[in-house]
């Protein structure tokens, strides 16, 4: 999922300022304005208790159960097949079921499906090649309707039609004939048919689904728990064509329904009367699409809202707030911050040089002074939450200055003499800026390098980066599914589409290749184990953070659970199981 | 004069094209397209977005095409809000952009004009200096500082107004306020200064002679003249008020046609470009086309033709 950065850098830049400027003084005025904590009584033999919100006991329940929070920018769609980004997928996520989903742990659950298929349930193959579904019989559109396992085939065939040209088609082109009917936008309209014909997805029977795939393929389960692959209804597309996204058209079968979409404004979810599973306790959900987040952080305040982002670097005055400081809702995301070089060319293709840069990095001090103590520090690529996190790997990259110094000097620069003038690029936004400026300032400091900071605009530096134009950038890489699969072989596989360090190693290629048809879970595990240290000690980009998120939440948005995954608003997983409180 | 309005009518078809093709060259030309994603996508998935738009044509087709389809009043679809036509897009956002501008336009004829005036008047006076401080106070605050001290005064501390939004009328009262304060302060001025040059001249002390009481003179006599270079400002503000401001609608969460301007250029949105420049051009032509008639109404010393 992406986070595009919508706004202008000079807009961000007033915006941010102004913003500042108000929030010391508003911050001033609520610390002289709040009412002293006084110290829990001492006298009383209770034990002392600590102001966890979760150990509450139950508080009874506001009369409007109502979930108000900021989406942040109009959706582009509501076009399960056609969702690219993270806030498509926070709405889509309430307004469909998949036949799969994740637990908070982010292990794949059945949702509509009723069971996770496996060798043993028959639900796989011995192959690897052939799934079976089988449907909840329970499972029914928000119109009554009983979803059927043709709105599957038909969906799964909807979003692999090149004519659509949906962004995340080519994540199942395992499946049989996938790739080839995708990949067919120029033939004629009789051997377009002919190839989704052959496209290996089909409905037994009214609750049962096969899906064939051409190659085993170990990630296919957390494929099939994402929202391009929702059911969708065949008539209610054809009836009602681009308009089937609107509020009154719009048939789903997940735990709400849209209840309006008022663009560029608000959408209200409602919750779905005739939903198959837990109904939720939430009525309605609104959320509004306030592009600005400092308008959206004012809105909270203003007690218009319950759920808010905290703007980059607006983290130090929440959290020295005395109000709002203990309101924040902060967790880990699957998503990864480095600095990516472009190996082919010098200083970078020398490994020493990387892996000074590496070492030379105080990334303790990035977390807790830049970024607020809102992060964590990395060493390595793969993020805590994922299977393959594993702590020790890049330890050898611990900050240590005098090891980063000897290491550059190993690598024929000693005192950072004879090094080639290095620029170091990144689209521009307020967070990114701080990263580029700190990285500036080690370098300068730990190697005595001087660097020249070259912001871009974002699209223009997409392109820069897709032409290989850089010598060094920021990489930020957020999961799509919970898999090193979806963090190593796109990347650091040669000639991989995302790989714009230009590395290549035939060590790493050959494991990556075994490990994305390993059946096995321990060995494939493993597989991914070492070929991510491969790339690390390799060092084509120096990690610096995982991004945790900071966000506000009203004290009585209860049973509110998050993941590393969530979409553009947090605990878009879980909204089933959120109350209000008094 | 007819016949001249015509002319100017007829001249802005030509003048409207050559606004579209620079827009679409220069479109082309700013690096990055609408595909460019954090994460790149697969060959044959650009492929068939590039397909899906008539972006795999050469650049003078996809002209073509974008010219042949405006002719016919469709303004194609929107690249980031997926296949919504940009006429409707466009026209969701007007009512807003054009409701909040035309109340700022209101505010700051309504309260520039007699403040420009009356210091004009009341020359040398407190009144006047009044007058002039609060124009050069709010010509000199940028209006999204001034939107955030609303916001924070109105909303966060008295909790009179809501932070923003739409569709409830005390939603305008913020953002036609901090949008109407800079020509609200520029028509001060500019009324001031006519009124002053007015007042000086001749025709004035003739009617003062004539024993004409002040307030005759003042509103029959030299309002009208004073009015002349007020109109000529008021134009171009006008068309600046109601095809909004990025700015303010952004701060005050509007979903006007300026916010959606600006996210079509940053999202390399082709639809949405070409389609809100054509509307931006069609509307600032438009009115210099009102204002030029006005003058001939106010001044009949003004004649076209």
């Amino acid at each position: 999922m992406r986070n595009p950065h919508v706004l202008p850098r000079m807009t961000w830049t007033v915006i941010w300022w102004a913003a500042a400027l108000l929030m010391t003084a508003s911050l001033a005025a609520c610390a002289g304005a709040e009412p002293t904590p006084t110290a829990a009584p001492t006298a009383t033999r209770a034990p002392a208790v600590t102001p966890v919100p979760t150990a509450t006991p139950t508080p009874s329940l506001a009369a409007k159960q109502e979930l108000r929070a900021n989406l942040l920018s109009e959706p582009a769609t509501l076009d399960p097949n056609r969702t690219a980004f993270a806030t498509e997928v926070t709405v889509v996520k309430s307004l469909f079921n998949g036949l799969l989903g994740f637990n908070q742990d982010l292990s794949v659950k059945a949702l509509a499906a009723e069971a996770v298929p496996t060798v043993g349930n028959g639900g796989i193959s011995a192959d690897g090649l052939t799934y079976t579904f089988k449907l909840r019989k329970e499972g029914t559109w928000s119109d009554g309707q009983p979803v059927k396992a043709k709105d599957y085939v038909y969906s799964i065939k909807r979003m692999l039609d090149p004519d659509l040209a949906a962004d995340y088609a080519s994540f199942y082109y395992s499946i049989v004939g996938a790739e080839a009917y995708n990949g067919s936008a120029k033939s004629d309209a009789a051997a377009k048919a002919a190839l989704k014909d052959k496209v290996g997805v089909r409905a037994v029977d009214d609750y049962t689904l096969e899906v064939k795939l051409s190659a085993p393929e170990p990630t296919f389960l957390p494929k099939m728990a994402l929202w391009p692959v929702y059911p969708l209804r065949q008539d209610v597309i054809e009836k009602y064509a681009d308009k089937w996204i609107e509020a009154g058209n719009l048939i789903g079968n997940g735990p709400f329904i849209l209840k309006e979409w008022v663009h560029q404004d608000h959408i209200t979810l409602e919750a779905n009367a005739k939903y198959w599973g837990k109904k939720p306790t939430l009525q309605t959900i609104v959320l509004r699409l306030l592009p600005d987040e400092n308008a959206a952080l004012l809105a909270y305040r203003n007690g218009e809202m319950d759920l808010v982002s905290v703007p980059a670097g607006n983290e130090k005055a929440i959290l020295s707030d005395p109000v709002l400081s203990k309101e924040t809702l902060r967790f880990n995301e699957l998503t990864v911050f480095a600095f990516q070089y472009n190996v082919t060319r010098a200083p970078f293709d020398n490994k020493l040089v990387r892996q000074a840069i590496a070492t030379a990095l105080d990334r303790v001090a990035f977390v807790d002074k830049v970024r607020n103590g809102v992060g964590k520090p990395a060493t390595a690529w793969i993020p805590p939450g994922m299977p393959g996190y594993d702590a020790s790997i890049g330890a050898q990259y611990a900050f240590d200055a005098a090891k980063a110094k000897g290491l550059l000097a190993q690598a024929g620069f000693p005192e950072a003499k004879g090094l080639p003038a290095i620029t170091f690029s990144y689209s521009d936004s307020t967070g990114n800026r701080t990263i580029a400026q700190f990285l500036q300032g080690q370098m300068k400091e730990n190697l005595g390098i001087d660097i020249v900071l070259d912001p871009q605009e974002s699209k223009a530096f997409r392109q820069f980066l897709t032409q290989n134009k850089h010598q060094w950038a920021l990489l930020g890489w957020g999961a799509d599914y919970p898999d090193p699969e979806n963090f190593l072989p796109g990347l650091f596989g040669t000639g991989a589409g995302n790989n714009h360090m230009l590395y290549s190693n035939p060590e790493f290629d050959a494991i990556a290749k075994r490990a994305t048809t390993e059946l096995d879970e321990t060995q494939r595990l493993k597989l991914w184990d070492q070929a991510h240290k491969i790339v690390v000690n390799d060092a084509p980009m120096a990690p610096i953070y995982y991004r945790e998120r900071l966000w506000l939440k009203k004290p009585n948005v209860l049973n509110f659970k998050t993941t590393g995954m969530d979409g553009a608003v947090p605990g878009d997983f879980f909204y089933t199981d959120v109350t209000i409180g008094r | 004069m007819g016949k001249y309005f015509l002319g100017r009518l007829l001249w802005m078809a030509p003048v409207l094209i050559g606004i579209s093709l620079i827009t679409f060259l220069v479109m082309h030309l700013v690096p990055g397209g609408p595909w460019s994603r954090e994460k790149q996508l697969a060959p044959a998935v650009i492929e068939n977005l590039n397909r899906r738009y008539g972006l795999d044509d050469p650049l003078w087709k996809q002209y073509v095409v974008f010219l042949g389809r405006t002719l016919r009043g469709d303004l194609g679809v929107s690249y980031i809000y997926q296949d919504r036509s940009v006429t409707a897009i466009i026209l969701q956002g007007v009512p807003k952009t054009a409701a909040i501008g035309l109340l700022a336009f209101t505010v700051a004829l309504g309260v520039g004009v007699p403040l420009g005036m009356v210091a004009a008047i009341r020359h040398n006076t407190w009144m006047d200096y009044l007058s002039v401080q609060f124009a050069t106070v709010f010509a000199a605050i940028p209006g999204f500082i001034l939107a955030f001290l609303l916001i924070y005064v109105f909303a966060v501390q008295l909790h009179w107004l809501p932070t923003g939004g739409w569709g409830k009328p005390q939603q305008l009262v913020l953002p036609a306020a901090a949008l109407a304060a800079l020509p609200t302060a520029y028509i001060a001025r500019v009324a001031r200064a006519a009124m002053l040059e007015v007042l000086g001249q001749d025709y004035i002390r003739t009617a003062h002679a004539k024993g004409l009481a002040p307030a005759v003179v003042y509103y029959r006599h030299a309002l009208k003249n004073a009015l002349i270079p007020v109109l000529t400002i008021t134009g171009p503000e006008l068309a600046a008020l109601v095809t909004g401001s990025f700015i303010i609608e952004q701060v005050f969460s509007i979903p006007g046609v300026g916010r959606l301007f600006v996210q079509g250029v940053f999202q390399r949105d082709y639809g949405l470009i070409m389609g809100s420049v054509l509307f931006y051009a069609g509307v600032i032509a438009l009115l210099n086309l009102l204002v030029d008639l006005l003058y001939s109404l106010v001044d009949p010393r003004i004649r076209f033709g």
